[in-house]
């Protein structure tokens, strides 16, 4: 019963959503023209029709990071709530976890996974 | 039947404060920001609709939903459309874990002012949180626009890297509290007689550095870049849509981690705070209502220091602001915890 609010105002919020994305179709003006929607680029003719193409790898990397580094917060959050009743046990096990934690992290920094990655020689 | 009723009848009118705050205000916002932003340039800013301005954002409204309804002719129609939910919803729901003020009695109903005290609220925060990245990822890739998938990808990239940073920083409060539910967080810091600021200055400041990148503020609005991507992810919507972006990421999203940040290091609804000796409340001829005016008094402090902030620093590169996350940040939240597992036992006593 605790989340009843939640899933009403979670199902309010959608009806609220979906009606903005039908508003300017429903209020709006409809005068379609030739190049009214072409994709923007500055004014001049597409060079290449698709856009969804590669994007440069360092996204990867930070995404791949982004799923070690949650998982462990998500072990670490139950152990913030009931740290008070584990006393030194809990403080000694943590700390431990913690460091193997940024063991992780300096083992991704070394291997230059941290560091946005351009190719030098070409900056040089 | 009758309790069923009576409950119902206090989520509903909940429900309609919230969304009167948030996107009545919200709305309203734009106007602060641009007469903000005016004022730090040394221009008036909006003064024609209205008394200096002030009819303006209902000008904009009424224009954007009179727009017409343009959509790329090369992306995809659904994902598009879909972006738009994505963006609004979660970020809206925020708010009803958000602690306004103490438990008050209405007709013989005791009211908190929260919609929903669940206790893992603040889990709930970071959940919804990080659905922002989905939304932003769809409408770069939706929109087939090279602008718009550069500017999302900058941006998902920005939000994965803090999302790290923010939730190692939240434990600090988190182990000093004992609980997740945000009304608890609070109550515990009246009882403890400490806000957590006191004892979380770094947490605090990397919450803060979190929360500018997250809803893309200045100086991490390397999404955005004027300059070089016109608006980022944003630039084949038109109309509500485009407006709709902007409001939830500027306004909706730093008013709600503001409200957050007020919760878990500014003490909340409390008064001024004396560490450890107790509270100092200049307000008191307010009565009941002084804990709510500390509320909003102090999410809209945080507010206009991060508008401070948005018209007064240049732009960081991506690469600087996720390495900063990285390399700094997080090191940074560890030594915290670390720090803060040590010190807590003093203010359990």
């Amino acid at each position: 019963m605790d989340y009843l609010g939640f899933v009403i105002f979670g199902f309010v919020m959608l009806g609220i959503a979906l009606l903005m994305v039908f508003l300017n179709y429903l209020l709006g003006p409809k005068a379609p023209s030739a190049l009214k929607d072409y994709p923007y680029e500055c004014g001049v003719p597409l060079y290449d029709k698709s856009a969804q193409a590669t994007f440069h790898q360092g996204y990867y990397l930070l995404g791949l990071l982004l799923l070690l580094f949650d998982i462990e917060a998500a072990f670490l959050f139950p152990w913030t709530v009931v740290y008070r009743y584990l006393g030194v046990f809990g403080f000694v096990e943590m700390f431990l976890f913690i460091f193997i934690l940024i063991y992780g992290l300096l083992y991704a920094w070394r291997k230059g996974a941290l560091d946005w990655q351009f190719e030098e020689e070409y900056i040089d | 039947m009758e309790s069923l009723f009576v409950q119902l009848l206090v989520i509903g009118i909940k429900i309609l404060v919230i969304l009167g705050v948030v996107l009545g205000l919200g709305a309203y916002l734009t106007l602060v920001e641009r007469k903000v932003a005016a004022h730090i340039q040394r221009r008036p800013g909006p003064m024609v609709v209205g008394w200096h301005g002030l009819l303006q954002p209902l000008a904009d409204g009424l224009k954007l939903i009179t727009k017409e309804d343009i959509f790329p002719r090369a992306g995809n129609r659904f994902l598009y459309n879909l972006a738009l939910v994505l963006a609004l919803v979660p970020a809206v729901l925020v708010f009803a874990v958000v602690p306004f003020g103490p438990e008050f009695e209405v007709f013989g109903v005791k009211v908190k002012p929260i919609l929903t005290d669940v206790n893992v609220g603040l889990l709930l925060v970071f959940a919804l949180g990080s659905m922002a990245v989905y939304a932003i990822a769809l409408a770069g890739w939706a929109s087939n626009s090279k602008y718009a998938l550069i500017g999302s990808m900058r941006k998902a990239g920005i939000i994965v890297s803090y999302e790290v940073v923010i939730t190692f920083a939240v434990m600090g409060p988190v182990i000093l509290a004992g609980t997740l539910s945000t009304y608890e967080i609070v109550q515990q810091q009246i009882n403890q007689k400490l806000w957590y600021i006191w004892l979380q200055p770094i947490a605090f400041v990397v919450y803060m550095f979190a929360m500018l990148a997250e809803t893309g503020r200045v100086p991490f609005d390397i999404q955005e870049a004027e300059a070089e991507l016109v608006t980022g992810f944003t630039v084949e919507y038109g109309g509500i849509k485009f407006g709709l972006f902007p409001l939830v990421e500027w306004y909706v999203e730093v008013l709600s981690l503001s409200a957050i940040a007020v919760v878990l290091f500014l003490g909340g609804w409390s008064p001024i705070n004396i560490p450890f000796l107790g509270f100092i409340d200049p307000l008191f001829f307010l009565g009941p209502l002084s804990p709510f005016v500390w509320f909003i008094l102090k999410v809209a402090l945080l507010f206009l220091f991060v508008l401070w902030l948005h018209w007064t620093l240049p732009r960081y590169r991506i690469d600087q602001i996720t390495e900063t996350a990285w390399k700094v940040m997080l090191p940074l939240t560890f030594v915290n915890l670390v720090l803060t597992a040590v010190l807590a036992p003093i203010v359990w006593r």
